[in-house]
């Protein structure tokens, strides 16, 4: 009886001892080995910024809403069917869970290493990405925003002024901060894709972006607009000088990283240009960069023209053949589907800000009397615009500009009118910027044209987007707070800066 | 070649020790088992209890075993046999040492499945009348009634409790749940077990969308799970533990129950060889067909001439059938002769056969051949298996090949092993896509009726090399989609287990068991240029390969104790520890633009590929006990308890206990009394126990994620979407369970019933959270759900006479209802997925499962609502449960003398699911409720919607089109909800026993030759689709979008039994 009782409990001191070995495997089995717990700043800053720009200036809804592509088979989009909450929440969550949260762990990283060349354009990249969030869909999560790992899981929605005000002081701190920057400290070097670490850049793009949001203000806050105006051209860093110091994306159009327009047009090519833009561009020698010969010019013997927005599928269909596709630039070679030549469109570089743009921003600054310039300026910095967006898309014919700006169209008024023709041809500049090109016409109702097509769903330009699903069932306290704020939570409600459309020269 | 054969069979006994010792000094007991029917039984318990020897039949009924000279006291003893579902008997003989006695046995059937020994947990045999827990055990024979495409989809109406959901593909998953769902965002699927040792049952299921190649290798495609590698004809029977209590001793998976598997085994055929065959070949076709319209053809608006397919012509780009009228007017078509550039106007007539044709005739044809025997200190069994199935779409196939080696070996009277080993490699080509894109039905939803089908079957290129398709913006061209881009995937799976069990005296043994489960699986697929879903226009073509390779082992010693104290109290004692570990590796290539066309090969990416790589490990080592006491055979209580440390919790807290109790009376035997004509037998049993469960391998902290592909030449990371948690804690599920075993009229009506009450806290989820917090998910330990639920299995020997007939009936029936009692504070809804719109969610105080989405809009007095003559879309509300009110299964059999014939009918009653397919269809004009409305001519549209129009508050009056009614109708999840309620004719055998003189023929014992059917039968209100559908074993299922219909097969099958 005894042996039995020995021979269990050498059974049971084998299996402790068994176990007991294995105890130093129970603790380090679960080291990851397929992902850090660390990364390098200059990977993350990559990152988010081909993320960021392959969202923002993509090919999105906006093109749409803002009447310069149109879609022929099935027109979804046109008719803001495929714009509402289930089409567009994605592209809202996806900037906080994605480039936001990566850039702000850059800003961190910069922060604790006191690098001001890693911190200073992280914070004017995330300013310029929360830009396009809420001049799409109004108040939404700053100040909180990014925080679940500190605690904050449900982020209150900030009011777009407060938002705002935000930009403003952080793009003064990282001017300031990139101003002091110590010389030798390494900064982001080469993992910055679109200055390649050059700060004095990053400053001129940081000022311009100041006056940008500063000018967007204009009809509901003159006072900050004016100031910020004067703050953004007055600061040493100085704006925008020429078209070398756009801001923009090459992209490597390797097949991974290609220009995000001509991702979407290889795979559907059922856009064409609108007609709204295409009616503005007679004789503008950007056209035919903008959009690609008809195939059948019964409509257009000029080889060149749009089709109208928002169609119902029977009449969007007939204008396959017969409307523009977007430009070469884009996909080249195309002469029907599946036929696509070489893929140098997917090389075609994405402007996250441009020179002529600042110009236009001048010269309606100047004809306004802001930002300490003067109305008699205004025409030199519009025609300069015109000339700087010629240059930017390639077009060289210095004949055809000067016929194009001694139209009786183009060719600057003064005024009022001339802030119409500023809008305008800012707007038309901004092609292929379509979130720019919306805000732009929202705050100024230029060009005038657009107005909607007869298959809308509502019968209005939307004003804004609807907030993201998953928030609604996972942030819904702090949504409805912003939605009682702000308004409904549909396409009609305007956001903050949209609000006082008659201070605005230019609207009814 | 027979001599060969034994050779291989006493290898394969002896491979797993020495040479065979000397039995001198012993007593050898041997026999077989029959049935009255004449029909060997396998898996008898045969014993001497006074001498605590014995052992078990083989699948030809017959056993031995060898009594210690030691313990021979000279007289008679009494030798018992035992199996569940036959009555017991018992023969007193005489043994003499160095002799070998025969006993034979003749079992009566018992539609009583009460009494016997069964296999519970950790592949011990218990009395099944002294389990306070609820078990049923699947004989082979009703396992194999009617052979399916995996062994999981033949366990479909077998066991209460048991909910099984088969796919319509070859080797796809098939969804099993056993009392529901304890698990919100976890595994719900039960473990399974080996001889002993666990399986992997991991899937690699599809989704209805058709993803992305570099995330997923089965983007669109259901790769199905590993557990149907396991050759059904070498199961030797399956035992079913339903809940925690059952499987306590299993644990952390064992929460959501257990599937043990036993294997057949060899047995002692004084060295004769004994040889098996089953042979089946079944004739599959898909069990339902959409109902088309073929008044219609492609187009929209009634308009249609083809010119490229691209918009070139009037409506040419378009994918519906909303085209003109079918009379055989001239216009071009894709398939017209173009004469000078022109293409000619050619009859457009319907092709109502089109979509259907291009489904065809499967088959499946399944073989497992197997020899076995030995002698009593070494036997095996070894089996070689194949099944061949061909698709019922083209070029679509999938072959398993089995092998399965076991052997047993004694040495002296002391040391038992025994092993097992089975090698199968699972090929497939072709799986169909299924869902969006990819899919085949997809395909079929958008087509024109007048497309003729053979023009795409003919040829899938034209003249000028370019691909031939009626359509070129949205679908590829589907024999071409089916012949020219190839998916294969091959898997490799090895799992082998050995123990040896030493009996260190009459009433303990010690048994050290180690066991591993390997698999590596290659999983390609090619995308020829042009290929509309994956292939870069601008290149030739695509593709993606991965490679997984898992391992699962575990090492276990037990110490087993079987004692008598008393004549009337006898002890049941297991104490245990095991070592486990589970390693799984993958990587994966991905481009989407090869440089030469056909070589799809990382070498030829012209594109930068996408690399992935990914390995985890997992470590997990237990200690468990459980003891049982029985007082005079009618009552035992038994308390388990196990304790495990797993590498995946934080350090510091990374174990925990999990305790139970049972208990079960015996009343019939406590109280001989109650036994009248009525009530025969009469158990009465109760448990409670608690299971935990670990979290997946790192989860613990928040990682950083880098990207293969670079920016240019920039490294790239992103901060995971998902915030770790570095305190998680194990999930704890507690249930609790009470049940009656009884039977009446001399045990030919039976009932066992249960009732359970389970609830799970403490899960361990990856919620979301708001993005805009920064991160999509979080790891939590939150959420609570109930499921309570009642199941039952009555058996009824409904006729029994003298002259041989036999009916024997059995119903399972099983009821659940789940709660999602609380999630986390300030969340009500985990969204587990999500298609068009249509949710599948845990919804705090509602049942697990339930679907939202869109509704039609409506007045506050129910009135539908109209803008411009069509319906509106309104707000998004419940509407349903995705899981049935009740399942079960009804199980006949008849048997006059040779012939036998059974069916097994099953029931799936409620629940609700979304369709997009009817939807889509819809949308398309292509499904045949879509003529309403189109009746009259274009010019006179024909839907008045009743309804109130919006704008003026009157009553609609505004016609539209059926092409605009239809189509109004997108999104609206309401419209296409539909009740998820069938009865299928799901098992269908009559077989006939041929007569002995022929099986003697081929030296065999018995020969029987079957009709078998599957599925032969569906009745449900469901138009156009088959409402048993999955596509993976996740748990977002009640959301359909084209998937492959289960398959309607028949066919023969021959068995032959030595």
């Amino acid at each position: 009886m005894t042996k039995t009782w020995l021979r269990g409990l050498t059974g049971l001191a084998l299996m402790a001892g068994a176990v007991a070995c294995n105890t130093d495997n129970i603790t380090t089995a679960n080291r990851n080995p397929n992902n850090p717990t660390s990364a390098p700043a200059g990977a993350l800053f990559t990152n988010a910024t081909a993320s960021a720009v392959r969202r923002w200036v993509g090919f999105g809804g906006a093109a749409i809403i803002a009447q310069q592509l149109a879609n022929t088979t099935y027109p979804t989009a046109d008719s803001y069917i495929s714009l509402q909450a289930d089409g567009t929440s994605g592209t809202f969550n996806a900037p906080y869970t994605g480039d936001l949260q990566d850039l702000r762990q850059v800003i961190s990283k910069g922060r604790a290493s006191g690098d001001a060349g890693v911190y200073g354009p992280a914070m004017v990249l995330q300013t310029w990405d929360f830009s396009y969030l809420t001049d799409q869909w109004g108040d939404v999560p700053y100040s909180q925003a990014l925080k679940a790992d500190s605690s904050v899981a449900t982020p209150q929605y900030d009011a777009q002024k407060d938002i705002y005000a935000g930009f403003f002081v952080t793009l003064k701190a990282a001017a300031d901060a990139m101003a002091a920057q110590a010389p030798g400290a390494p900064g982001l070097g080469g993992s910055d894709p679109i200055y390649s670490g050059s700060l004095d850049k990053w400053r001129r793009f940081d000022n311009s972006l100041r006056a940008r949001y500063a000018l967007r203000l204009i009809n509901v806050d003159p006072t900050t607009a004016n100031a910020q105006l004067q703050a953004a051209f007055s600061d040493a860093g100085g704006v925008f000088q020429s078209n070398a110091d756009n801001a923009k994306l090459v992209w490597p159009g390797d097949g991974v990283n290609d220009n995000p327009f001509s991702v979407t047009l290889k795979t559907r090519d059922d856009a064409r240009l609108a007609r709204t833009m295409t009616s503005l561009m007679t004789n503008d020698p950007r056209l035919k960069v903008y959009g690609q010969p008809v195939v059948d010019s019964s409509v257009y013997s000029g080889g060149y023209g749009g089709m109208p927005s928002a169609l119902n599928q029977d009449s969007a269909n007939v204008w396959y053949r017969k409307a523009s596709r977007p430009g070469a630039i884009f996909y080249p070679g195309v002469t029907s589907y599946g036929t696509f030549g070489t893929a140098a469109g997917a090389k075609t570089p994405s402007y996250l800000m441009t020179y002529a743009e600042l110009l236009f921003i001048k010269a309606e600054a100047a004809e306004r009397g802001l930002g300490g310039l003067s109305a008699g300026e205004a025409a030199a910095d519009y025609n300069n615009a015109i000339r700087a967006s010629m240059d930017q898309w390639g077009v060289t014919d210095a004949a055809a500009i000067s016929a194009f700006l001694a139209s009786p169209a183009v060719a600057y008024k003064g005024g009022t009118d001339g802030l119409k023709q500023i809008a305008t041809q800012k707007w038309i500049a901004l092609f292929s910027d379509d979130a720019q090109a919306w805000a732009e016409w929202r705050r100024t109702c230029q060009p005038s044209n657009v107005i909607p097509g007869p298959a809308t769903i509502v019968p209005y330009i939307p004003r804004r987007y609807y907030y993201s699903t998953t928030e609604a069932s996972v942030n819904a306290a702090n949504l409805n707070a912003a939605i009682a704020r702000q308004g409904p939570d549909n396409f009609g409600t305007r956001i903050y800066w949209d609000t006082k459309p008659t201070a605005a020269p230019t609207c009814q | 070649m027979k001599r060969l054969l034994v050779a291989v069979a006493t290898l394969a006994g002896s491979m797993f020790a020495l040479p065979a010792l000397s039995q001198a000094q012993s007593a050898t007991i041997s026999g077989r088992v029959t049935a009255e029917t004449g029909e060997a039984i396998p898996a008898v318990t045969v014993s001497v209890p006074t001498l605590s020897v014995g052992g078990i039949t083989d699948e030809t009924g017959r056993y031995s075993f060898v009594i210690p000279a030691a313990r021979l006291t000279g007289g008679q003893i009494t030798v018992v046999v035992r199996r569940i579902g036959y009555g017991s008997k018992s023969l007193a003989v005489t043994p003499h040492v160095g002799a070998t006695t025969s006993a034979d046995f003749v079992l009566s059937a018992l539609i009583n499945r009460l009494e016997g020994v069964v296999t519970t947990a950790l592949g011990v045999q218990r009395e099944k009348s002294q389990l306070g827990t609820a078990q049923q055990e699947i004989s082979a024979k009703d396992l194999n009634n009617a052979p399916a495409q995996n062994f999981v989809d033949q366990l479909a109406g077998k066991v209460s409790g048991m909910s099984v959901t088969s796919s319509g593909t070859p080797g796809a998953s098939t969804k099993i749940t056993i009392r529901g769902s304890n698990s919100i965002n976890g595994d719900n699927n039960p473990l399974f077990v080996v001889d002993g040792v666990p399986v992997s049952s991991d899937d690699r299921g599809g989704s209805f969308n058709v993803g992305s190649l570099s995330n997923s290798a089965s983007a669109g495609l259901d790769l199905g799970s590993v557990i149907n590698d396991i050759n059904p004809e070498d199961i030797a029977s399956v035992s079913v533990l339903k809940g925690p209590n059952a499987a306590a001793l299993y644990g952390s998976r064992a929460a959501n129950g257990v599937i043990v598997i036993t294997t057949k085994h060899g047995a002692n055929s004084d060295s004769k060889l004994r040889t098996s065959l089953t042979s089946t070949y079944t004739w599959d076709s898909p069990s339902i067909y959409m109902d088309w319209q073929n008044l219609y053809g492609q187009g929209s608006g009634g308009n249609f001439a083809y010119v490229n397919g691209a918009g070139g012509g009037i409506n040419d780009g378009y994918d519906q059938s909303y085209g003109p009228r079918m009379n055989g007017q001239l216009i071009p078509q894709f398939d017209s002769p173009v004469v000078n550039g022109v293409r000619q106007a050619t009859p457009f007539i319907p092709h109502p056969n089109n979509a259907d044709s291009f489904f065809q005739t499967g088959h499946n044809i399944a073989n497992t051949f197997a020899v076995s025997g030995g002698t009593d200190a070494a036997n095996g069994r070894l089996s070689i298996g194949n099944s061949n199935v061909q698709g019922v779409i083209p070029n679509n196939t999938f072959r398993t090949l089995t092998t399965a080696l076991a052997g047993n070996f004694r040495i002296g009277s002391k040391l038992s092993t025994s092993g097992s080993f089975q090698y199968v490699q699972a090929t497939a080509h072709n799986r169909p896509g299924q869902g969006y894109n990819t899919g085949i039905l997809e395909q079929f939803i958008w087509f024109g009726r007048q497309v003729d089908m053979s023009e795409l079957k003919a040829k899938q290129y034209d003249a000028n090399g370019n691909l031939y398709n009626w359509n070129t913006n949205f679908h590829n061209n589907p024999y071409w989609l089916q012949y020219d881009n190839p998916e294969y995937d091959i898997r490799n799976r090895l799992i082998g287990s050995a123990s040896g069990t030493y009996t260190i005296n009459n009433w303990l043994s010690a048994t050290l068991r180690g066991g591993q489960d390997y698999y590596n699986w290659d999983i390609n697929r090619d995308f020829a240029a042009g290929n509309i879903q994956y292939s870069d226009p601008n290149f030739a073509g695509a593709f993606s390969a991965a490679n997984q390779t898992n391992t699962e082992s575990n090492v276990d010693l037990l110490l087993n104790a079987n004692k008598s104290f008393t004549d009337r109290l006898t002890f049941n004692g297991l104490l245990g520890g095991t070592l486990r570990r589970n390693t799984f590796g993958s990587s994966n290539i991905a481009t989407s633009g090869i440089s030469v066309p056909g070589i799809y090969n990382v070498s030829n990416a012209g594109i930068t590929p996408t690399l992935q790589q990914f390995a985890s490990d997992r470590r997990v080592n237990s200690v468990y006990e459980s003891g049982a006491l029985t007082w005079n055979n009618w009552w035992t209580v038994e308390a388990t308890g196990r304790t495990d440390w797993s590498s995946t919790l934080p350090i510091g807290s990374n174990s925990y206990f999990y305790p139970g109790v049972n208990t079960s009376m015996v009343l019939t035997n406590a109280m001989p009394s109650l036994k009248s004509k009525v009530l025969s037998y009469a158990k009465l049993r109760g448990a409670i126990a608690r299971v935990g469960s670990d979290a997946s391998p790192y989860q613990l902290q928040t990682v950083f994620q880098g990207s293969s592909t670079k920016f240019g030449s920039l490294p790239q990371f992103s901060l995971s979407d998902n915030l770790a948690n570095a305190n998680l804690k194990p999930e704890q599920t507690t249930s609790s369970e009470v049940g009656a075993e009884l039977a009446f009229f001399d045990s030919r009506v039976t009932l066992d019933a249960s009732y359970y009450d389970k609830e799970t806290k403490n899960q361990i989820l990856n919620l979301v959270i708001p993005p805009t917090s920064g991160y999509s998910t979080q790891a939590i330990n939150a959420g609570q759900i109930s499921n309570k639920g009642f199941e039952a299995t009555i058996g009824a020997n409904v006729l029994k006479s003298e002259k041989g007939i036999n009916w024997t009936s059995t119903f399972n029936y099983a009821k659940n209802k789940s709660r999602v009692v609380s999630l986390t504070p300030g969340l009500s809804t985990v969204v587990l997925g999500t298609q068009r719109s249509a949710s599948v969610t845990a919804t705090v105080g509602q049942p697990y499962g339930e679907l939202t989405g869109y509704t039609f809009l409506r007045d506050s007095n129910g009135n539908l609502l109209t803008q411009n003559g069509m319906p509106i879309r309104g707000p998004l509300a419940v509407l349903g449960n995705v899981n049935p009110d009740w399942v079960g299964g009804w199980n006949n059999e008849f048997k006059l003398g040779r012939v036998t014939a059974s069916f097994l009918l099953s029931f799936h009653e409620g629940g609700k699911f979304f369709s997009n397919t009817n939807m889509m269809c819809d949308q398309s004009g292509m499904c045949a409720n879509t003529l309403k409305g189109r009746e009259v001519d274009w010019n006179n549209p024909g839907i008045v919607v009743k309804g109130i129009d919006q704008t003026t508050k009157q009553a609609n009056t505004i016609n539209v089109t059926s092409e605009q009614y239809f189509q109004s109708l997108w999104l609206i999840n309401q419209a296409y909800t539909y009740d998820d309620s069938y009865v299928k004719l799901r098992e269908l055998r009559i077989g006939y026993d041929l007569p002995s003189r022929f099986a003697q023929r081929f030296n065999s014992h018995s020969m029987n030759l079957s009709l078998v059917g599957r599925n032969l039968w569906t009745h449900t209100n469901v138009p156009n689709i088959d409402p048993e559908f999955t596509y993976n074993t996740g748990n977002a299922q009640g959301l359909e979008f084209a998937p492959m219909p289960t398959t309607r097969s028949i066919g023969l099958t021959l068995q032959v039994t030595p």
